[in-house]
């Protein structure tokens, strides 16, 4: 029954920023193959929650389990939550990948190497191997040309797509895009979301912060509402996007 | 007229510019060996401004505070003249580096400029774009991994500018060393000057060495800024591409 294990499960999670409660409790399970995605006002806390799920933010309350293994948080005694095994940290987080707005692919190197770093130095990958997979990775993502390109050279869909072959580098059971395209032209945005479709095509497990309604409505298994903290609803497409919505949900849409 | 003294003017030319070139070696082994003491206690200084512990916190500010806060001259001064009063130094069994002006020389140098390197890569570390740092953060690089493959090479980058300008004023700073005794480039100079009653020949030919010293590390620095980073002046474009 290991395909009962979800790939992702949050419960409860909780997060302030200097005494304003940003996330109010977030359940949230993710099944192998999902597409979520998450849709909410801007400062509702979508990025917030999805990183609490890698710990790149510190959860205040909350458990989080990756494909059934825990992150590795214990409560010290002012009851925070901090990290317990850094070691169990980095395997989390090697098992999962995250695409940012801005890309952050590391500028001092070049593409290939941008590629390469975590299967090599994360996973412990052969050079060899992992250049080669790297190229075709790249191939796939329609950069296939650019392996010697320094960031700096790229347009931001360039970009965009050579961080999500970077994130596929590692294979990872989770994908987090935190709103992949807003940072992006508009003639710009398709070249990623077509990528993004196909990765949701093969089966991907994807959690992805949008505001590209078309993407949501017809790529996603699941839509996610989150207002001020909380999922305020969440169903499939043809249900949120159909005559039953929640009315909040519809308010936001017609804003 | 003047065939004799024209005579006279090119030999004492001469003599004085072999005389200056022959202290390059102390000027720039000055340079050299502060140069690398600074950068390492200044690497070191940096690490302890970003240490856990806050007394080391307060003894790398407080370090960055005096030696940056006074002036090179007087910290030279101290070193070889004030040290050399304490009697601890001078029955110690370092006094024979004390009593060498060129090692008092190097250690003030190495001290004050250390100040200046850490800031200089304080600000470094502090403009690595977050973004790249969360990048690695997230893909489970861990402390180590990310600072050889992330942090350092991106601080390097940013520091080498302002880094490289330290440098060529470390450069120029050697001189004061001619202020107490040591005979590089400047001091080789004074020392013509007193005998010759010339001035500004002389002085134009020192100035002359340190410019092709100066002009020779401002190119090494150039070449390195671009061996880091082809685009940098390449402009973007398919140069880089193999
Ligand atoms: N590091 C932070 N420090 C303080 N406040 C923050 C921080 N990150 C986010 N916030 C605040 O938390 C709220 C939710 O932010 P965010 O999760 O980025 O919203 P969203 O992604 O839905 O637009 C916002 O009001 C934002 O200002
Ligand atoms: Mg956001």
């Amino acid at each position: 029954m290991t395909d009962a294990i979800p790939v992702l499960r949050a419960t409860g999670i909780e997060k302030s920023f200097g005494g304003r409660k940003v996330l109010k409790g977030i359940d949230l399970d993710a099944a192998k193959g999902e597409v979520i995605s998450i849709l909410g006002g801007s400062g509702s806390g979508k990025s917030t929650f999805l990183r609490c799920l890698n710990l790149l933010e510190m959860p205040d309350v909350g458990e989080i389990s990756i494909a059934g293994t825990p992150a590795p948080l214990v409560r010290d005694r002012h009851g925070a939550l901090r990290v317990s095994d850094a070691r169990a940290l980095g395997s989390m987080r090697a098992r999962t990948a995250m695409v940012f707005q801005g890309f952050n692919l590391w500028s001092h190197m070049r593409v290939i190497d941008n590629v390469i770093a975590a299967p090599v130095h994360v996973h412990g990958m052969a050079r060899e191997e992992a250049v080669e997979r790297a190229h075709a990775l790249l191939e796939r993502v329609g950069m296939g040309g650019f392996a010697q390109h320094w960031p700096r050279q790229l347009s931001g869909g360039q970009q965009q797509r050579v961080a999500i072959a970077r994130a596929l580098a590692t294979d990872p059971e989770l994908m987090l895009f935190d709103e992949p395209t807003s940072a992006l032209d508009p003639e710009r945005v398709r070249e990623v979301l077509d990528l993004m479709r196909s990765l949701a095509a093969e089966g991907r497990t994807m959690l992805v912060v949008t505001h590209e309604m078309a993407f949501a409505r017809d790529v996603s298994t699941r839509v996610v509402h989150v207002r001020e903290g909380r999922i305020e609803s969440m169903g499939p497409p043809a249900q949120m996007f159909g005559p039953d919505a929640s009315p909040a949900f519809r308010a936001f849409l017609s804003a | 007229m003047g065939g004799a003294a024209m005579n006279a003017d090119v030999t004492f030319l001469a003599d004085t510019a072999l005389a200056i070139v022959r202290a390059v070696p102390v000027t720039l082994g000055l340079f050299v060996a502060s140069a690398i003491g600074a950068s390492l206690l200044g690497g070191g200084l940096v690490a302890a401004l970003t240490a856990g512990l806050a007394p080391v916190r307060g003894i790398a500010r407080g370090w960055i505070f005096l030696f940056r806060g006074t002036p090179l001259l007087l910290q030279i001064f101290m070193v070889y003249y004030g040290l050399a009063a304490l009697g601890p130094v001078r029955q110690g069994p370092f006094w024979p580096a004390f009593r060498d002006p060129l090692f008092c020389a190097g250690l003030a140098m190495t001290c004050c400029c250390s100040a200046y390197i850490a800031e200089v890569l304080r600000g470094a570390l502090a403009a690595i774009p977050a973004g790249q740092i969360e990048a690695a953060l997230a893909c489970g690089m861990g402390r180590v991994t990310r600072l050889r493959l992330i942090v350092l090479p991106q601080m390097l980058r940013l520091a080498l500018p302002a880094y490289g300008n330290e440098l060529v004023m470390m450069v120029k700073s050697t001189s004061l060393a001619s202020t107490i005794t040591v005979l590089d480039v400047t001091g080789v100079a004074q020392q013509v000057i007193a005998h010759s009653y010339r001035t500004l020949d002389v002085f134009c030919l020192a100035a002359g060495v340190y410019l092709g010293l100066t002009g020779a590390l401002t190119a090494l620095l150039r070449w390195a800024e671009r061996r880091l980073d082809p685009t940098v002046s390449d402009g973007a474009g398919e140069g880089a591409s193999r």
